[in-house]
């Protein structure tokens, strides 16, 4: 197996269902918090990023709701709860 | 407004099974859950061990759709290199019955959740609890969307994070210490091909775990279970030891790296990604574990706590599925009181110490102090890899002397380093 | 007076997978066309402004039975369906008159609402063959309905322009998706659903036999895509590519 296949591509092949708002935020004024780097590392979907300016971005588009990232960072730097009922992935495998 | 005798947070294996026992007693149960359907948010290596619960739902596992009996078991010990893999195979296993079987939750839980059904259990699906009603420091309901659902007993069966075990004061913080992460893919394959390739006939499959340099010498390892026509890909590596890893390696490339070693490559070649998927897994233990029980309130399955890795086994779901049993005994018992207090469920906490449940845990409990050291995952692979290297080489020159070969990995200092190893692991 | 929403059972198509270009049907919960649940909350939402009851129609598969508490849960007063496993599969010209004998059962009816295409096959006809089957005025198109009296004030939308007309009731309203945002119903609408009344028959029932199917899917592929595959580094490197594609200007 030469080729890998690249993380967006992976997620695309998961249900998604749309959400009326965000799951996780960062809290503000937290976007520069030492701990968010560890979400860098850690999420499986590789949905945290660093900015050029230190700040820690999430995108929550492709999010598994695995958790690890409010346990890595904390309650504390994250806003997490689960997204609405029907909402986010839907494992046709699981 | 409605009031139950139970409601359960979250229709995965420990509330169907709560459900499942309760409705069959005639107990009014409703069931949460937030996905589109139970399983849509469930994720799992993929083998389930029936033997400790077989008797608990006797008429159960009949038609339940597993997708492959496990007939082989095998383990990788994978060095930077190169690995040794050690297969067991025994009548034992591939008799009737069975001792465990591969799964998608997918399927299983879809279909459990029918079972519960038909047992006459209430089930919700698409459904999001916020938050518990709490009354004189008593949980007596959960608020839904707005909705407010009152019941004498709520079973928080709401995951390993969970935020109901949370709101009613129940769950320690979460410490990263105490959980890993696991990531997987499905890879569909041709059911000739996989049975061709894994060397299996029928309903026959196969297990194999990978340890060492798996997760870049971190604390964890890999596994694949066959299924009917897919195989479940994936690795294990505890959260801290993520962080810690000196390469900096993030948790979806570490999968990628473990894919593209050649043992695995070979394996999954001709099969199709369907599916990636990843979850919290609570390994912590007993030491982890926060309160099971309060007033109006019960925890079970990853909630609980109730997940655990010894090195050759990781299991969860029995233990789920055992919890939702006793904590459905625990609340008929309770109903036959009509006490409902702290006091009266603690009788939860009695069933599971009587139970295989929590005398694993107390058994196991140092197991994660024990594994959770480098030297299991990074020297012990590479001995193996390299005494088998030298047993094997034929030079050009004359072979070395068996024995002066298997000395020459051991001095002193090591042979002392393993006994101190073994040492620590009598304590599981 | 009642309103009648007909709906149909449809695989979630979210759910589904394509896999060798066909679609992997196995496993896939069904669910209501999305433009059918904008019927049934423009009914909803008229019954909550006027009274009546809200009836809803279906014919499909077995499961029809369990599907229809969504619709109910939603704000469905009623169900009458064909639940049969032989109905799974019908074409427009059996929906058509399957739902026309539904529809009649339901006494008092001052309109029926369809979406103006199913979820799945969108062939746009049903709500028109039910109309001429019934011999009612039918308004397609429609993103606004008023009930004043004996009579339905439509709006529809077009292309260009919107037009308002005039119908009188007992009509056929054909709806599009954007007359409103269904509502998502709370965990006790959900456990009232299965609760409310309903009235299924088999094929064999039907007082008329169904249509014969005039319709025969031969295939049903999803096209094939090629994908060029090409990593980009650079904004550069991209307006480079589009060029020698020529997707954008050169010289």
């Amino acid at each position: 197996m030469s080729e890998v296949m690249g993380l967006k591509a992976k997620l695309g092949l998961n249900v998604f269902k749309e959400d009326k708002e965000f799951h996780i935020r960062i809290k503000p004024g937290r976007e520069k918090d030492e701990r968010l780097k560890k979400a860098v590392i850690v999420c499986p979907s590789g949905l945290y990023s660093a900015n050029d300016a230190g700040d820690v971005e999430i995108s929550v588009d492709g999010c598994l709701e695995c958790g690890t990232c409010l346990i890595a960072c904390g309650e504390e730097v994250l806003e997490w709860h689960y997204p609405s009922g029907g909402a986010g992935v839907q494992f046709r495998f699981g | 407004m409605e009031k139950f005798d139970v409601i359960i947070v979250g229709g995965g294996l420990a509330g169907l099974s709560a459900a499942y026992t309760l409705a069959q007693e005639g107990l009014e149960t409703l069931v949460l859950e937030r996905g589109d359907y139970s399983g849509a948010k469930n994720v799992t290596g993929g083998r389930m061990y029936v033997n400790p619960i077989r008797d608990l739902f006797p008429d159960l596992w009949k038609k339940a759709p597993f997708e492959r009996f496990i007939a082989r078991e095998e383990v990788s010990i994978m060095a930077e290199e190169r690995s040794v893999t050690m297969q067991y195979d025994g009548n034992e296993l591939a008799q009737e019955p069975y001792q465990s079987f591969s799964l998608l939750r997918g399927k299983f839980d879809k279909w459990f959740a029918r079972e519960a059904e038909r047992k006459g259990a209430m089930l919700v699906s698409k459904a999001r609890v916020d938050d518990v009603i709490m009354e004189d420091g008593k949980v007596v309901g959960v608020r839904a969307d707005g909705d407010e659902l009152r019941a004498d007993v709520v079973i928080a069966c709401d995951g390993v994070l969970s935020f109901i075990a949370e709101k009613a004061g129940l769950r320690k913080p979460l410490a990263s210490k105490n959980y890993a992460v696991g990531c997987k893919e499905i890879i569909e394959m041709d059911r000739q091909l996989l049975e061709d390739r894994f060397n299996l006939q029928g309903d026959e499959g196969m297990a194999r775990l990978y340890m060492g340099d798996v997760t870049g010498g971190s604390f964890g390892g890999g596994f694949l279970y066959t299924n009917k026509e897919s195989l479940s890909l994936g690795i294990v590596v505890g959260i801290d030891a993520l962080l810690e890893n000196e390469e900096a390696f993030k948790a979806p490339e570490l999968l990628d790296r473990f894919k593209q070693r050649p043992e695995i490559a070979s394996l999954i070649k001709g099969g199709q990604t369907a599916e990636y998927s990843a979850h919290v897994i609570p390994e912590g233990g007993v030491k982890a574990m926060g309160s099971l029980y309060g007033s109006g309130i019960l925890v079970a399955g990853d909630a609980a706590g109730f997940s655990m890795n010894i090195g050759v086994t990781v299991r969860g779901m029995e233990y789920a599925m055992a919890s939702g049993y006793y904590a459905a005994q625990a609340v008929m018992a309770a109903k036959a009181r009509n006490d409902f207090s702290g006091a009266s469920l603690a009788e939860y906490k009695k069933l599971l110490d009587k139970s295989f449940v929590m005398e694993d845990f107390n058994n196991f409990k140092e197991s994660l102090d024990v594994l959770d050291h480098s030297r299991f995952f990074t020297f012990y692979p590479e001995l193996a890899g390299s005494i088998m290297r030298d047993l094997y080489a034929v030079p050009a020159g004359a072979k070395d002397r068996i024995f002066p070969t298997i000395k020459k990995h051991m001095t002193v200092g090591e042979i002392f380093g393993i006994a101190r190893d073994m040492w620590r692991l009598r304590k599981i | 007076m009642d309103i009648v929403v007909a709906m149909k059972q449809v695989p979630d198509l979210q759910q589904l997978r394509i896999r060798n270009r066909e679609p992997v049907m196995a496993d896939v919960p069904l669910t209501f066309g999305k433009i059918d649940k904008n019927a049934l909350e423009a009914a909803v939402l008229l019954k909550e402004e006027h009274g009546g009851e809200v009836v809803v129609v279906a014919a499909g598969s077995e499961e029809l039975e369990d599907t229809i508490k969504e619709a109910m849960a939603a704000g469905g007063d009623r169900s009458i369906m064909l639940a049969d496993d032989k109905a799974g599969d019908l074409d427009s010209a059996e929906s058509a008159e399957i739902l026309a004998q539904l529809i009649k059962q339901v006494d008092d009816c001052g309109l029926i609402i369809f979406g103006e295409g199913s979820g799945d096959n969108y062939s746009g006809q049903v709500g028109s063959r039910v109309a001429e089957k019934l011999d009612l005025p039918q308004v397609g198109s429609v993103t606004q309905i008023i009930i004043d009296g004996e009579k339905l004030r439509l709006t529809r939308s077009l292309e260009d322009s919107v037009e308002i007309v005039e119908v009188m009731m007992p009509a056929v309203v054909i709806v599009t998706a954007d007359l409103n945002e269904p509502r998502i119903p709370s965990v006790s609408q959900v456990l009232k659903a299965g609760r409310k009344p309903k009235e299924i028959i088999s094929l064999d029932e039907l007082e008329q036999p169904a249509a014969e199917k005039t319709l025969t899917t031969l295939s049903n592929l999803a096209p094939e895509v090629n994908r060029k595959r090409i990593t980009i580094k650079s904004v550069e490197e991209l307006v480079e590519i589009l060029k020698t594609e020529g997707f954008v200007g050169g010289n």
